[in-house]
């Protein structure tokens, strides 16, 4: 019965440390002074307004979008292919490359980052939003290949067999048999590559630019500058994005 | 519908023989079964006519073209799976229309032929279902329309009846059989279940470790086995073993050690005086005969309108008997015989 109830306690505890940290941030931005201070003495939503007024804050909100956005795209795509490549071929094959598409996740992002920045800076792409996409979706790749490649070893071969028999040619059998099966998966992938490149800031850090600058590298540059609570409300929004992100996905594989 | 022709047709898997170089003609219209024990290369030789499979070496001729290297797609073949694989995130109806969609049908000749093939599979109704609403039995008979709705030219079926318990697979049995005598097309049947094959069957092939051993109507194959193997695979079997006599004119004689007569019966061929082989002595054809040999009943088992009985020797050899529940009185020693005719003299499989 103790024992029992020491377990319960621990699970608590664990919980709490694990969610605390995100939770005092969200009071945070209702805060009605000019310094962050928990809880807040007075509320206000006045740091929401500052936010969504002021030009630069906005700019980085759509660009972070639009880098998440075509990160998504080019890694649902890329990753999808490559996890039906992986899935065809032999087994040696198969465990080389899946160690080959994970290892953007293995790999410190810090060398990545450095290996990125040095290469964009010859090319010339330092702070464009094609650079931020092209960083993104070496980290996003590997989890559309993962997501996709447990839903393709749950795919019953002979499912694909039966539609060759009754006519279907490949793009067909994948378009109407594949592609419908394997949708959660893919569902999983993008949006897990849409949080991943959405709150990326080590690369972006790197990438960014005076002109193309994604919400976790401006949260970053203005906490240096000053602490206001308008931090706090860069980070609510991430929070909501990234928690609406998972929930679309909890309902749309629930189906 | 086809003539089916595998000419030599051979499959190894690294080196391993799974089917050794076969010839088997099919003529048009044929329900042909492969039965055969696990392991026996039946499935191989259906994935092969299917197209799943390449055969390492051979020729696969229907209705007179070389298909062999023809990909599944284009065979017009309809196949059942064992477990069906049907389309679980498509309705019946859907899955059933399949293969009519892909050949670009119109709307109203897919829909006019999907209610035709529901209806003869006596699925009217359970078009709109989803798949995991349906019993074994009816998800059987989707994937039997399914793959008879592109009327194919040959209907392959790879154990379609294992799912199903007793009672529905020997209704699904007549039925196919009915749906095949109705509009007859060249049919291949796998199965391990012997009594499905006689069922439905118009010829069986018996394979064993990658070769057929013996082809034939379900008559043939019961009472003109051509080895022992077939022997026990088809019915139930007494089998004496012992040492040919001699060979002469399709009948042999086969001394069986503890008889003091030799037994004679019909020959099979490949059997040569003073090599071992056995006897063979239907379960049916043992019955009490007054002044015959004398035998000790062992056990009684009661099937219903037979009764089996397990019969010891003098000899100390061992007899199966069924026969009517009638026959056997109940005493414990009883004397026993059979026509002169019942006994097959077989070599045994290697």
């Amino acid at each position: 019965m103790t024992g029992r109830l020491f377990l319960n306690a621990f699970v608590a505890l664990t919980a709490a440390f694990l969610v605390l940290p995100i939770l005092a941030i969200v009071p945070a931005a209702f805060s009605a002074q000019s310094f962050i201070r928990l809880p807040p003495d007075a509320w206000s939503l006045r740091w929401w307004g500052t936010f969504f007024n002021d030009v630069s804050w906005r700019v980085t909100l759509l660009a972070s979008l639009k880098v998440a956005a075509f990160t998504t795209l080019i890694s649902v795509v890329a990753g999808t292919a490559a996890a039906l490549g992986i899935a065809r071929s032999g087994p040696r094959a198969r465990r080389l490359l899946t160690s080959l598409f994970l290892g953007p996740v293995v790999t410190p992002a810090i060398v990545l980052a450095v290996a990125l920045y040095s290469m964009a800076r010859a090319t010339g792409l330092v702070g464009t939003t094609m650079a931020l996409v092209i960083a993104h979706t070496m980290l996003a790749l590997p989890f559309v290949v993962l997501n996709v490649g447990v839903s393709l070893d749950g795919l019953d071969r002979r499912l694909l067999l039966a539609a060759a028999g009754l006519g279907a040619g490949d793009f067909h059998i994948f378009r109407t048999v594949t592609l419908p099966l394997i949708a959660p998966g893919v569902v999983g992938g993008a949006v897990f590559a849409f949080v991943t490149s959405f709150d990326e800031v080590v690369l972006s850090i790197f990438l960014a630019g005076p002109t193309v600058k994604t919400l976790p590298v401006r949260i970053w540059e203005e906490i240096r500058l000053a602490y206001t609570p308008v931090v706090a409300v860069g980070a609510t929004v991430m929070l909501v994005l990234a928690l609406g992100a998972a929930s679309a996905n909890r309902l749309l594989s629930r189906k | 519908m086809s003539t089916v022709q595998f000419a030599g047709i051979s499959k190894a898997f690294g080196g391993v023989a799974a089917l050794h170089p076969t010839d088997l003609d099919i003529p048009q219209g044929e329900f042909l079964t492969l039965l055969g024990p696990s392991g026996s290369g039946k499935t191989t030789l259906l994935n092969i006519c299917a197209g799943y499979l390449a055969p390492s070496a051979g020729r696969l001729v229907v209705g007179g073209r070389d298909i062999t290297a023809l990909p599944p797609r284009q065979r017009k073949m309809g196949m059942v799976f064992q477990n069906y694989a049907l389309f679980p995130h498509m309705s019946v109806a859907e899955n059933v229309a399949y293969g009519l969609t892909v050949r670009r049908l119109s709307r109203d000749e897919i829909a006019r032929r999907v209610a035709e093939v529901l209806k003869m599979t006596q699925l009217e109704g359970y078009g709109e279902r989803a798949i995991r609403e349906l019993s074994g039995g009816q998800q059987q008979r989707v994937a039997l329309a399914r793959a008879m709705v592109i009327q194919p030219d040959i209907l392959l079926m790879d154990e379609p009846l294992g799912a199903l318990d007793r009672q529905l697979r020997k209704e699904v049995q007549f039925e196919i059989r009915r749906l095949h005598r109705a509009s007859p097309r060249t049919t291949i049947y796998v199965t391990h279940d012997q009594e499905e094959a006689l069922v439905m069957s118009d010829r069986i092939a018996v394979m064993r470790a990658g070769r057929i051993v013996q082809l034939g109507s379900g008559a043939d194959l019961y009472e003109r086995p051509v080895d022992t193997f077939v022997a026990r695979f088809l019915g139930e079997s007494n089998l004496l073993e012992g040492t040919v006599d001699a060979v002469l004119d399709g009948h042999a004689t086969l001394g069986v050690p503890g008889f003091a007569q030799p037994l004679e019966g019909r020959a099979a061929t490949g059997l040569r005086a003073g090599g071992a082989a056995s006897a063979l002595l239907r379960p049916e054809a043992v019955r009490a005969q007054a002044g015959g040999l004398q035998a000790r009943v062992a056990e009684r088992v009661y099937l219903g309108e037979l009764i089996a009985v397990r019969l010891m020797l003098a000899s100390g050899h061992e007899l199966w008997s069924r026969r009517l529940a009638n026959e056997w009185s109940g005493r414990d020693v009883v004397e026993i015989g059979w026509d002169a005719s019942a006994i097959s003299i077989l070599p045994d499989a290697s």
